[in-house]
């Protein structure tokens, strides 16, 4: 019998917390025994969550995996499916597809510095990249992230992060922290703390803060979609060629697995599926393809 | 290839075998439009027809399906695909070509079982036409189908040149044996005439040389607003496009809010909502934005071939006239 592609598998929620007001993290294991044997993820990979009744949202993987079957996901709370997620008790019942997409290429970048830089939401996808470089930490140079938030009240994977801002160095990266509410009291008092890792203003104001080196950087950008004109701006400032500043793109996805043609982008020369040939691009292939960014 | 003749007063019969392969469906003629409708005998077909509005991709990704049912209750997601033999009788081949290229987009390394068994379950007839004003299959090399078919049928005076395209397509011609001969020296000679005349019928030309570039370039083009501008954004030119294959997904809920089914049907990248993202962000706002998307998506070499098969609906069928030929000469400034 073949494979029906589109018939989502059952998995249950094993983990669910509130994050922030609308972003929620949670954790959910696959019920077939077989597919959880196989059930392996990359990176900027995503899955197809189904909530039976309401619908499908494509949702990044937030972290590598660390148990057979187990996938952890990060949601902010949009619309019809995402607020039904958020509604899901620890047991429920979801319908998972894939892993899809195409993922970051972690081993093309291995021997190289990676520079993560994440605005809101986005640093969903690249925790998952963070986690893999650091487990992976001899195969890369330095690893720096470069976080954006709103407010304190906005920031995802608050402990976690706060770690690292205070320890990173020692946990093998170095994290800085930007804010944008000049007033926020809890940002003020991160900032007195760790006045080096961390800084008023929006997340390209961060470039002031270190030293690039062109050479031999990768950097891997994911945010709202107005974030990547201005990082792209000053990596290229700071020479850093486009084939290597790779980014996740966002786009209504109807299938995951280049049919429903509800992502396609591009012009004549460069027609993409958002969902297979990425959601991971280059800066390279936004040149050439568009309407990209 | 195989060749084979069927006389013309054996074409009964020949269908007569068919419908033991599945139901048979061919052109028939309703109103002023042509379709593909279930047919019981050969003479219920109009095979002179010009083009079916729908094209033959109905077949195999139906205008609205159900995917699965789910229950919360059971905890189930249930398959409900049927399978259903056909025979399509009388296709184009432009149309044969446009499903070769949905099979490139459905069959590929993630396929869809719905669309795969379909045609796994599907005898594809063609059958030779003659362009009118609107074919421009002849550009894009789309008017003659080198495969992609079981049997292929092509007029003789006094029968059918038949090329057997299959080994399904083979299995039926042994079954109908007494009903077929061999091709003699003068069908073959009758048959290349034809061909070479078919060739000199086209009126219509599009030079798709770097048609790729020209679309690239032409992105910030006045063209796109001219268009648009007229423009319903009705999304039937996608409807009756044999290479659009966008789809929507809906959940539908029973009364008792416990189970349900997931349908999808064919969408058009012409409408509003089909670029939203997150947050009420739009990346095609405008007709203007979604008449270029429609063009430089079929206009680009994304499955290694152009995404338009020449064969002319959509300039038939679209309620304000635009001329997809007429377009893209604008777009390499002919016009
Ligand atoms: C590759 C990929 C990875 C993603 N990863 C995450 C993630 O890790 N966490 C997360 O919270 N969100 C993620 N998203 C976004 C998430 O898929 C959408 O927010 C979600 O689909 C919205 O569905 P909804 O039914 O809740 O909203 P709807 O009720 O459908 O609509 C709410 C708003 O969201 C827009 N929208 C609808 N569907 C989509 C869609 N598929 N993609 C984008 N916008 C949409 C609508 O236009 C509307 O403005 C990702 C999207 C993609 C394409
Ligand atoms: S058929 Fe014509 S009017 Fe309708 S969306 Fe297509 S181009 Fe516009
Ligand atoms: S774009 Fe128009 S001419 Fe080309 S295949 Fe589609 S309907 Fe036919
Ligand atoms: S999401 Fe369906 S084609 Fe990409």
């Amino acid at each position: 019998m073949m494979e029906n592609v589109l018939l989502p598998k059952l998995a249950k929620i094993v983990k669910s917390e509130k994050m922030t007001a609308i972003e929620r993290f949670l954790q959910v294991e696959v019920l077939d025994k077989k597919f959880a044997e196989v059930f392996d993820y990359q990176p900027g990979q995503f899955i197809e969550v189904s909530i039976m009744g309401v619908g499908e949202a494509p949702i990044s993987t937030c972290s590598i995996r660390t148990k057979k079957g187990v996938i952890d996901l990060c949601v902010r709370n949009v619309g019809r499916v995402t607020n039904a997620i958020h509604h899901l008790n620890i047991g429920s019942l979801i319908g998972i597809r894939g892993p899809y997409g195409n993922g970051f290429p972690m081993e093309e970048m291995e021997g190289s510095n990676l520079l993560l830089v994440a605005g809101g939401l986005g640093v969903a996808p690249l925790r998952s990249v963070l986690q893999y470089a650091l487990k992976n930490r001899a195969k890369y140079k330095d690893i720096t992230v470069f976080y954006g938030i709103r407010t304190y009240d906005t920031m995802l994977f608050r402990d976690e992060f706060y770690n690292l801002l205070a320890e990173g160095d020692k946990l093998g990266c170095k994290f800085y922290l930007s804010y944008e509410d000049s007033k926020d009291k809890q940002c003020i008092s991160l900032e007195a703390e760790h006045s080096e890792r961390c800084m008023c203003g929006v997340v390209t104001k961060l470039f002031e803060r270190i030293k690039l080196s062109p050479e031999d950087t990768y950097a891997i950008i994911c945010g709202p979609p107005i974030m990547y004109r201005f990082v792209v701006q000053e990596l290229t400032k700071k020479q850093v060629p486009p084939e290597k500043i790779y980014m996740t793109l966002e786009r209504r996805m109807k299938c995951g697995i280049g049919k429903c043609g509800h992502c396609i982008i591009g012009d004549g020369t460069s027609i993409k599926y958002v969902c297979k040939d990425g959601p991971v691009f280059t800066y390279w292939d936004a040149l050439h393809t568009k309407g990209m960014i | 290839m195989k060749y084979v003749k069927l006389p013309k007063e054996n074409l009964d019969a020949f269908v007569e075998n068919l419908k033991t392969h599945g139901k048979v469906y061919g052109p028939v003629k309703i109103g002023e439009y042509y379709s593909f409708q279930e047919i019981n005998n050969s003479k219920e077909m109009s095979l002179e027809y010009s083009r079916t509005m729908i094209p033959p991709k109905k077949f195999f990704l139906k205008l609205k399906e159900r995917l699965f049912t789910f229950n919360e209750e059971k905890g189930e997601y249930k398959e409900t695909l049927e399978e259903e033999k056909i025979v399509v009788f009388g296709i184009h081949p432009c149309d044969i070509n446009a499903l070769k290229l949905m099979d490139k987009i459905y069959i590929d390394e993630t396929p869809d079982k719905y669309y795969k068994m379909r045609r796994e379950n599907a005898v594809i007839v063609g059958y030779g036409c003659h362009p009118d004003e609107y074919c421009f299959c002849h550009s894009l090399g789309t008017n003659y189908a080198a495969d992609g078919f079981d049997l292929f049928l092509h007029e003789l005076k006094d029968g059918f040149f038949v090329r057997v395209g299959s080994d399904k397509g083979n299995a039926i011609v042994s079954e109908i044996s007494e009903l077929i001969k061999d091709v003699e020296g003068s069908d073959i000679e009758e048959f290349r005439a034809a061909e070479r005349k078919r060739e000199k019928e086209y009126t219509l030309e599009l030079n798709i040389r770097g048609i790729t570039d020209m679309l690239a370039l032409a992105y910030e083009s006045e063209v796109w607003k001219e268009y648009a501008d007229k423009c319903f954004g009705c999304g039937s030119c996608n409807l009756v496009c044999p290479t659009c294959r966008c789809y929507d997904v809906v959940d539908n809920v029973n009364l008792n809010l416990k189970s349900g089914e997931r349908l999808r049907r064919l969408d058009s990248c012409m409408l509003r909502k089909h670029g939203l993202v997150a947050g009420g962000l739009n990346f095609r706002p405008t007709r203007i934005e979604r008449l270029r998307n429609r063009f430089n998506c079929k206009g680009s070499l994304r499955e290694d071939t152009l995404n338009c098969v020449g064969c002319g609906r959509c300039t038939v069928y679209c309620p304000s006239q635009i001329d997809y030929v007429e377009v893209l000469k604008k777009v390499r400034g002919e016009l």
